[in-house]
């Protein structure tokens, strides 16, 4: 079992490092338009709130491979020059973004609507009703499910190294080991291990921020 | 509200159409039966034999490749599998005076196929090495085809030399992936579950060159004339039918069926209807051994 991991090492690291770097680089992408989508959602206007329906129904509604296809055959052939890192990091970031923004919605929705009628009625800007009183207290109850989406974010990591794009990601690089040493069990073994190691962080993370943020009862 | 919703919902439907373009892979494509029904003549083997199960079953099962013009692909107005490796699997079949069923075998998953009996046989342009012959039993070679490479007309990509800092796309699990590795140690592979994709890949331009056999390029200057094969040929590869290992009498069976075909002139015929029609060349067929064949691919 050890000896596919010890002789393949170099495939291992490396496809675990750019499995890595997708998903580092897709969660930004996913929090900062998530972000900004949940803002449109929450906004005052009509027309805001409807601009960001349309990106959630949109990317929520649309498979993983879809967008892949899309944003990388679909786009080099209408011209459009974008590698593979791009559009893997893009079409899993966004899409991503669709469930981060309906989860912060939710959690700006958890506040009471009361106390933002207060916080206006006290002379509060929206901005600043939105900042100083809404946030921190979304943030507590959204910390959970965010967790979970990034999470299964690493998990979703994987159809990018099956796709088109032909990115040496984790499972890309242990297909390319079974194929060279036909030891799947071993192979797919380690790959498991690498995906554990990764959601493992992310679950230790959660729960230092859940710990850090909690309300003492 | 509804207006996003509505917009959501036909952006799936778009999505389902361009989804659509792509070949139905689940279809079972019976290949011809109709015109080889069951020769009376078929050698029996005995109940408990792996030939005798087939036959009592009625059926063998031959992974092709599904994507590979001119040795296994779907014929789009018929949606039945076609070539030459398609051809080699409806001799074998009939000889057992079965009928062929031909299912699709990716280069990754054709060797396990065989291993958990998936599959019976498999013909599907797989080059016969020291690797595979300790997995799985090979038939003599059938077919020897020779590693090229494909780039697009206006390339300044002239051969394999010039492949160092380019992307070049190759088949997960073919020889490939190691002779490009050997021959072209700078260049960056790009690795693909089937040669359709990187014939999307080169078109779309995100690889510079595909190398694989010469065959199986030309298959892609069929169905795109912008592209072109430059260079000296890289490597011999001799194609063999793929047995589950230990399975003598099989390989022996399969054997038969090839030579008959070489010797009776049957070869040359399929040779040129799948192959020499569109390249020009006169084939000979193979005469070398399983052993010899390893060796040629130790050369390359």
């Amino acid at each position: 079992l050890i000896d596919v991991l010890t002789e393949y090492w170099p495939e291992f690291r490396s496809g675990f490092w750019v499995t890595v770097r997708l998903v580092v680089a897709a969660f930004a992408v996913a929090m900062v338009v998530g972000t900004l989508v949940a803002a449109l959602r929450i906004a005052p206007s009509k027309w805001l709130q409807r601009l960001g329906g349309i990106y959630v129904e949109v990317f929520r509604n649309l498979p993983l491979l879809v967008l892949l296809f899309i944003s990388f055959a679909g786009l080099r052939r209408s011209g459009v020059d974008i590698n593979a890192w791009t559009a893997g990091i893009a079409s899993l970031g966004l899409y991503t973004a669709a469930y981060v923004a309906e989860v912060l919605r939710s959690g700006v929705f958890s506040v009471g609507k009361g106390q933002i009628e207060a916080s206006l009625s006290l002379g509060f800007t929206y901005a600043a009703t939105l900042r100083r009183i809404v946030l921190p207290q979304a943030f507590r109850t959204v910390i959970s499910p965010l967790g979970s989406l990034t999470i299964a974010m690493i998990k979703n990591s994987a159809i990018i190294g099956v796709s088109l794009l032909a990115l040496g990601d984790l499972l890309k690089q242990a297909r390319i080991v079974q194929a060279r040493t036909f030891e799947t069990n071993a192979t797919f073994f380690w790959a498991a291990v690498g995906y554990l190691i990764l959601t493992g962080l992310a679950t230790l993370a959660v729960r230092a921020l859940e710990r850090r943020y909690a309300i003492r009862r | 509200m509804q207006v996003s919703r509505w917009l959501g919902v036909a952006l799936v439907a778009g999505a389902f159409a361009f989804a659509g373009c792509g070949d139905d892979e689940e279809e079972p494509a019976g290949g011809g039966g109709a015109e080889s029904t069951p020769a009376q003549q078929a050698e029996q083997f005995p109940a408990d034999s792996t030939l005798g199960k087939i036959q009592s079953k009625g059926e063998i099962t031959i992974g092709v490749k599904f994507d590979v013009p001119p040795f296994g692909f779907q014929n789009p107005q018929t949606n039945e599998v076609e070539g030459f490796d398609v051809e080699m699997g409806k001799a074998v079949a009939e000889k057992l005076g079965v009928e062929p069923k031909f299912i699709e075998a990716i280069s990754d998953n054709r060797i396990p196929f065989l291993q958990d009996g998936t599959a019976d046989l498999i013909l599907s342009t797989m080059t016969i090495n020291e690797e595979r012959v300790g997995q799985i039993n090979f038939s003599d070679p059938y077919f020897i085809a020779r590693g090229r490479v494909l780039v697009k007309e206006d390339s300044d990509i002239t051969g394999v030399a010039d492949l160092a800092g380019k992307n070049v796309c190759t088949a997960l699990g073919s020889t490939y992936e190691a002779n490009l590795k050997e021959q072209a140690p700078e260049a960056k592979l790009k690795l693909v579950d089937s040669y359709s994709e990187c014939l999307e890949l080169i078109q779309n331009g995100s690889v510079d060159a595909v190398s694989t056999d010469d065959v199986i390029l030309t298959g892609m200057i069929i169905q795109d004339d912008t592209l072109k094969l430059v260079g000296e040929e890289l490597t011999q590869e001799p194609y063999g039918a793929g047995i589950k290992k230990g399975e003598t009498e099989m390989t022996e069976f399969v054997n038969g069926v090839f030579k008959e075909l070489k010797d009776s002139g049957k070869w040359n015929e399929l040779f040129d209807t799948w192959i020499g029609k569109y390249t020009g060349q006169q084939g000979e067929p193979p005469t070398i051994t399983v052993e010899e064949a390893v060796e040629l691919v130790k050369q390359n």
